[in-house]
């Protein structure tokens, strides 16, 4: 009999054990836990609602502890009590309604979650009495300076293209390239291809040289800002032509020149021919065409005298 | 008061008709001389990334351009007189291609700085010369307008080069661009098969003056020596009127740019957005094109040309002026106003600048003047924005670059006012003088001529030969200020 009740104590703890091991490796994507880990640092972001459509930039990367506190001044008829909840990403955060008091002549929610992947950077909101909202977007730097017209090169040359991220941003870790194949991004590694791809970064500034260019490699190239949350990516369209494409309206333009020039000087050639034949016929007319220095010498005769 | 009359020319300049084509041809010539430089700004980023340079290394191209434009008169000046107008044009436009199309292969810095700079500029300085030698050689009673048009071509030419260069960059890239730029400048070599020579009469005043010297040959080699290397003419020193155009001018020169090139800068740190800065400087490109042929135009006048030498100090003044002022203002309306008036002042001095010349020295004169002035030019033009630029970075602030240059030129402009007031003086006296010398010259061969004829008659004659020269004096005036 003792036997049996240890059996069943024994299923029992067993039973409690897998379902707490159950509870906690269960996927489960949008709600952080709500339970802060001390080890991590605090950041505390606030916001005070000011209009529609508001939305705060947070910028991490490193994990933290992220508190977002939002105040609300509320309606004209204050009520003491109203209700307010967070939101991940459009979806609802369970277990996140608040009952809010009124303090101070506002209300206020706060919230700690808990950043440290990439899963949980996105679009935190908090909302009271379902209508008034801020928008909080959680994120790493992104890139700001990138090139947004495509670089332009030459087969059999080399091209070169830059991503930069601005003084006033953190420094990321590393930086790394891809190319864009389909919907998919391949990584660039340049030890892999020395003679095609280098990589040369330069804490801010990284840039990447593609030697041998061939129709092949247009496309878009991404570069990412490496961080301990995640990476933020920039790209840059690479646009690969052959010499015959600037050298069809080079040759235009030639042709045109070289036409005009032969017609202007055709058109003297045979104008002066007829004005030699007129002269040949009216010896006394004066010409028109050519500065007219026979009247220029009459008229000029007594000044020329007196300037002497 | 000017000093060029149509005996100097040796025939009646056509004025009209094949000269407006001229005027055509010499708008798109200077078009491309002074907006190219500027204009290959555009490029400048895509470069710097490809051939991995400095920002004032790539700078150094447009700037080593000007100057061989500038460096480059003395020679076209002396191709010119050899040649006329015409060829020299045509050479000038077939090297800016030439340079364009090799720099388009360029790998190295030092590559571009020889493509573009050197022979890029030598073709630009041919054009530039050649198309205002031909200017002078066209035109007398309406030279001034033909100067203003011609000289509006660098604010169209700027102003249609840079949303090209924009759309060709992002077609083609810079390699491509410049290749399609090569071909475009060719268009030089039409506006110089425009440039008809003007038939020179067989017996010019030079020849003349051969012809009565026989006897002299050390004279006649002398004198075919220095019309061989004349535009190192050391002579034009001596005259009073050119150096003091040539102070006046070298003055305006050196604070010319700098405020030109620092104008979006300062906008911006005013506080004012790129985009309205950028747009301050395609609205002085505006008032520019319009001021230039108004310049002309005005200038042109009964009342302005016989004074154009003044008309020209009022306008190196008025700008020095603006550029005073410039440091007061501190809204965007009111730096509007002022990108207004320094764009007119600019404009005047800039359709007035080789007019003044012209007039000064006259169409002999000129190809070989306009040489030594523009080497002469050269060197304020590169010192200028270095010494504005180094003042803004030693100071911190912009408003030290616009009283310097402000006040450079504005001296510059009173120096010319005053300066051109005593040499009209020295003029008169000097005229003043000569005409005694020729009256009592006549008076004697008189007495020696006619020795029977009684004391009386000589003196009536005398008299009369007196008031016909004055009236041949009038009449010259009358002719010399155009209706």
């Amino acid at each position: 009999m003792l036997a049996s009740w240890k059996q069943l104590i024994f299923q029992i703890l067993l039973l409690l054990i897998s379902c707490r091991h159950i509870n906690t490796t269960s996927p489960d994507p949008t709600p952080p836990p709500l339970v802060p880990i001390d080890s991590l640092p605090r950041d505390v972001r606030r916001a005070a609602f000011k209009g529609e459509g508001q939305i705060e930039k947070v910028e991490l990367l490193n994990p933290v502890n992220l508190e977002l506190v939002c105040t609300w001044t509320g309606h004209q008829n204050k009520e003491s009590n109203i209700t307010g909840f967070w939101r991940k990403d459009g979806l609802e955060i369970e277990n996140s309604h608040l009952t809010v008091q009124l303090q101070n002549e506002q209300y206020q929610l706060q919230q700690v979650f808990n950043i440290v992947s990439e899963e949980n950077l996105g679009n935190y909101s908090c909302v009271f009495e379902s209508e008034v909202k801020i928008d909080f977007v959680v994120a790493v730097p992104q890139i700001g300076e990138i090139r947004d017209k495509p670089v332009v090169t030459y087969v059999g040359d080399s091209g070169v293209i830059t991503c930069k991220m601005e003084d006033s941003k953190p420094m990321p870790n590393t930086w790394k390239w891809y190319k864009a194949n389909g919907t998919d991004k391949e990584e660039i590694f340049a030890a892999a291809e020395p003679q095609r791809y280098e990589i040369k970064n330069n804490e801010r500034k990284t840039k990447l040289l593609v030697n041998n260019l061939t129709m092949a490699d247009s496309g878009l190239y991404y570069c990412g800002a490496v961080y301990t949350l995640s990476t933020s990516m920039g790209h840059v369209e690479l646009k690969v032509i052959t010499y015959y494409e600037p050298l069809k309206p080079f040759m235009a333009i030639v042709a045109e020149v070289f036409i005009l020039v032969t017609a202007i000087l055709l058109f003297e050639r045979s104008r002066s021919k007829k004005n030699d034949t007129e002269g040949d016929m009216m010896s006394d007319q004066t010409n028109t065409l050519s500065p007219g220095e026979n009247n220029g010498l009459e008229g000029s005769s007594s000044m020329r005298q007196r300037k002497t | 008061m000017p000093i060029a009359s149509n005996d100097e020319l040796g025939y009646k300049p056509l004025d009209g008709g094949w000269g407006w084509v001229v005027v055509f041809g010499a708008h798109i010539a200077i078009g491309f001389a002074y907006a190219m430089p500027k204009a290959l700004s555009i490029f400048y980023n895509d470069i710097q990334e490809d051939l991995e340079c400095s920002s004032s290394e790539i700078a150094l191209m447009s700037s080593i351009m000007l100057a061989v434009m500038y460096a480059g008169g003395p020679l076209s000046s002396w191709l010119v007189l050899r040649f006329g107008s015409r060829p020299v044009v045509i050479l000038g436009g077939l090297m800016c291609g030439v340079s364009m199309v090799t720099a388009s292969f360029g790998s190295s810095i030092i590559y571009l700085y020889i493509c573009v700079g050197i022979i890029g500029g030598c073709g630009l300085a041919f054009n530039l010369n050649a198309s205002l030698n031909i200017i002078s050689k066209y035109f007398l009673v309406r030279r001034p307008l033909a100067n203003g048009l011609a000289m509006a071509g660098s604010p169209v030419f700027l102003c249609i080069l840079a949303p090209v260069n924009q759309y060709l960059l992002d077609s083609y890239g810079w390699r491509g661009s410049l290749l399609v730029l090569g071909a475009i400048m060719l268009n030089c070599c039409v506006a110089g098969a425009l440039m008809r020579p003007v038939a020179q009469p067989p017996s010019s005043p030079p020849e003349q003056k051969v012809e009565e010297q026989p006897n002299n040959t050390n004279s006649n080699l002398k004198e075919s020596c220095l019309k061989n290397i004349s535009f190192f003419d050391v002579s034009f020193f001596k005259d009073r009127g050119f150096i003091i155009y040539l102070f006046g001018s070298i003055m305006f020169i050196f604070g010319a740019y700098a405020p030109f090139l620092f104008l979006s800068a300062y906008a911006i740190s005013q506080g004012i957005d790129e985009h309205s800065a950028a747009y301050l400087l395609s609205f002085m490109g505006f008032v520019d094109m319009v001021v230039r042929p108004g310049t002309g135009l005005t200038a042109n006048s009964k009342w302005i040309r016989p004074r154009i030498q003044y008309f020209f100090s009022f306008a190196v003044t008025y700008n020095g002026l603006c550029h005073l002022l410039c440091p007061l203002i501190h809204s965007y309306s009111f730096l509007l106003f002022y990108t207004f008036c320094f764009a007119m002042s600019f404009g005047m001095v800039f359709a007035l600048i080789f007019e003044c010349l012209m007039d000064l020295m006259g169409p002999q004169r000129f190809p070989s003047a306009v040489g030594m002035v523009t080497i002469i030019e050269c060197f304020p033009m590169l010192l200028g924005p270095p010494i504005a630029g180094l003042l803004v970075d030693i100071t911190g602030d912009y408003k030290y670059l616009f009283i310097l240059c402000g006040s450079v030129i504005f001296t510059g402009g009173v120096f010319l006012f005053v300066m051109n007031i005593y040499n009209d003086h020295m003029l008169k006296k000097e005229k003043n003088a000569k005409d005694r010398e020729q009256n009592q010259k006549n008076m004697e061969d008189q007495d020696h001529k006619d020795i029977k004829r009684t004391p009386k008659a000589m003196m009536e004659q005398t008299e009369f030969e007196v008031t016909e020269d004055n009236g041949a004096q009038g009449d010259l005036e009358i002719a010399e200020t155009p209706n």
